[in-house]
């Protein structure tokens, strides 16, 4: 997979919304911290910022390696993904969880979607792009289990909140695809 | 010589005096670089024989005999559905764009200097039909050749500094030299530059233009060693764009030998740009130090009025 003999245009908007989004995740991980870094569930929601960080490393050394641009949104989803952390987390500890548990079901599914899609295209060719795709939806569903594991479900307007979360992170996975 | 099946298209006979025997190979490229900027799905049809051809820089429009060897070779390609002597519209335009390119010290950028140009390549005049009378399509091709030049050139010296026979140069001075570079191209036609200028900025070419202008930054920035990928990825891009273009119209009106006050220009903005970036770190770092610094103050007094302790 080098810069030659890529789909540029599909392998760009693959990485520009990954991009975007561990970076949104990066936000709402610090949001969270920021309201609930003290009590008994900071460490759990730090571990988890952490491996988010790794994510966002790597995808930042994607971009570069593939010259793609990044999202003009990126302003953007640094205030909305620090304001919806820190607006779950006060909510309490179960709201923080709901939120994770949302927002995490939705970037496993957009990531098994790309996946569908490269090895729709040409499954030896972006194999390395696919592995890093794949284990970083794994990490996801990870932190999606770790949420329900917090009780997420006990969490206000439980069902409300997660649909309200998911059709956001639709829209911004759409948006950022293409801006 | 897959590029000669992938871009077969529709002849031209009418517009053809003599039967001519042409490669693709190197027209391919050419064909590719104007379409392409406008649409990405063009660059996959990009044959693999033209990632070669971008280390290989040429002047324009002198491309006489390779093709006679080379056809022969595609005469077995894509099972010869058709015969040597086969170019695609868009290979057959690029070689007129190319060769009107002489034509237009003399005449301008317009239909009369495309019109030579099909004329020194034994064509009819009539070729000339093929393309706007506003010669939007001769400065596109050429500003397209002159990117891809600088691109070359700029990969070229990556090569040599990653083998250690050439200093890495500053982010200043690297800009300077690749904007100096590519300016110094318009060198032989800028007396009907300013011309060329305002046709790029009419409407109806505005899209194919910027996105020029963007390629270009962007590939300059690329072999800068620019690694932003936040908002810093944008305000660079633009930055430098704005450096370029009033850079060029500084250049159009000068007067000076060899144009030193537009390289004079060119140094200072580049110096005023760096600036502005250091600048804002400043203000940044700045601003961090002072919130530290109130947060710092805030918790002594919540600790002197007593609103801090453990009960």
């Amino acid at each position: 997979m080098t810069l030659d003999n890529i789909n540029k245009p599909d392998i760009d908007r693959i990485i520009r919304v990954d991009h975007a989004g561990e970076y949104g995740a990066n936000r709402i991980y610090a949001g969270q911290m920021a309201v609930l870094g003290r009590t008994t569930v900071g460490p759990v929601i730090q571990q988890m910022w952490n491996q988010e960080k790794d994510h966002l490393k790597k995808f930042n050394e994607l971009m570069v390696t593939f010259r793609v641009r990044p999202t003009i949104l990126l302003p953007f989803w640094n205030v909305a993904g620090f304001a919806l952390g820190a607006g779950t987390a006060l909510l309490g500890k179960e709201g923080a969880m709901a939120c994770t548990v949302a927002v995490e079901e939705s970037i496993s599914a957009h990531y098994n979607n790309q996946m569908r899609t490269l090895m729709e295209e040409d499954p030896e060719k972006y194999k390395e792009l696919l592995q890093i795709i794949k284990k970083f939806r794994d990490d996801e569903l990870e932190h999606h289990d770790i949420g329900l594991d917090h009780d997420a479900e006990l969490a206000p307007a439980y069902s409300l909140l997660k649909t309200a979360i998911q059709i956001g992170c639709k829209a911004a996975i759409f948006l950022s695809e293409r801006i | 010589m897959a590029a000669a099946g992938s871009l077969r298209r529709a002849g031209w006979g009418l517009l053809r005096c003599p039967p001519v025997l042409r490669c693709p190979a190197q027209r391919a490229f050419y064909a590719s670089a104007l379409m392409r900027r406008a649409s990405d799905e063009q660059k996959q049809e990009l044959p693999p024989s033209s990632s070669q051809q971008r280390y290989e820089s040429h002047p324009p429009g002198d491309r006489p005999d390779q093709e006679p060897q080379r056809s022969h070779h595609s005469y077995t390609d894509q099972g010869g559905e058709e015969s040597e002597d086969y170019e695609s519209e868009e290979q057959l335009q690029q070689r007129i764009l190319t060769a009107a390119l002489k034509f237009v010290p003399a005449h301008g950028w317009t239909a009369d200097a495309i019109a030579e140009g099909a004329k020194s390549l034994g064509l009819s005049v009539a070729a000339a039909g093929m393309f706007h009378t506003d010669g939007s399509e001769l400065i596109l091709h050429f500003v397209s050749q002159c990117n891809s030049e600088l691109s070359n050139l700029l990969e070229q010296q990556q090569k040599l500094v990653q083998l250690g026979q050439a200093e890495k140069k500053k982010t200043d001075q690297f800009l300077r030299d690749a904007v100096e570079a590519r300016l110094r191209m318009l060198i032989p036609y800028i007396e009907k530059w300013p011309q060329a200028v305002s046709i790029l900025l009419l409407p109806h070419n505005i899209p194919a233009s910027l996105n020029l202008l963007t390629s270009m930054v962007d590939d300059m920035w690329h072999y800068a060693g620019d690694q932003s990928t936040d908002i810093n990825w944008y305000t660079r891009r633009a930055v430098l764009a704005g450096i370029y273009n009033t850079t060029e119209l500084v250049m159009m009106q000068d007067s000076s030998s060899d144009f030193e006050e537009t390289w004079h220009f060119l140094e200072n903005r580049i110096a005023d740009a760096m600036t502005m970036g250091h600048t804002a770190k400043q203000v940044q770092s700045t601003g961090e130090a002072l919130v530290q610094g109130l947060m710092g103050a805030a918790v002594t007094v919540k600790n002197l009025a007593g609103l801090n302790q453990r009960r």
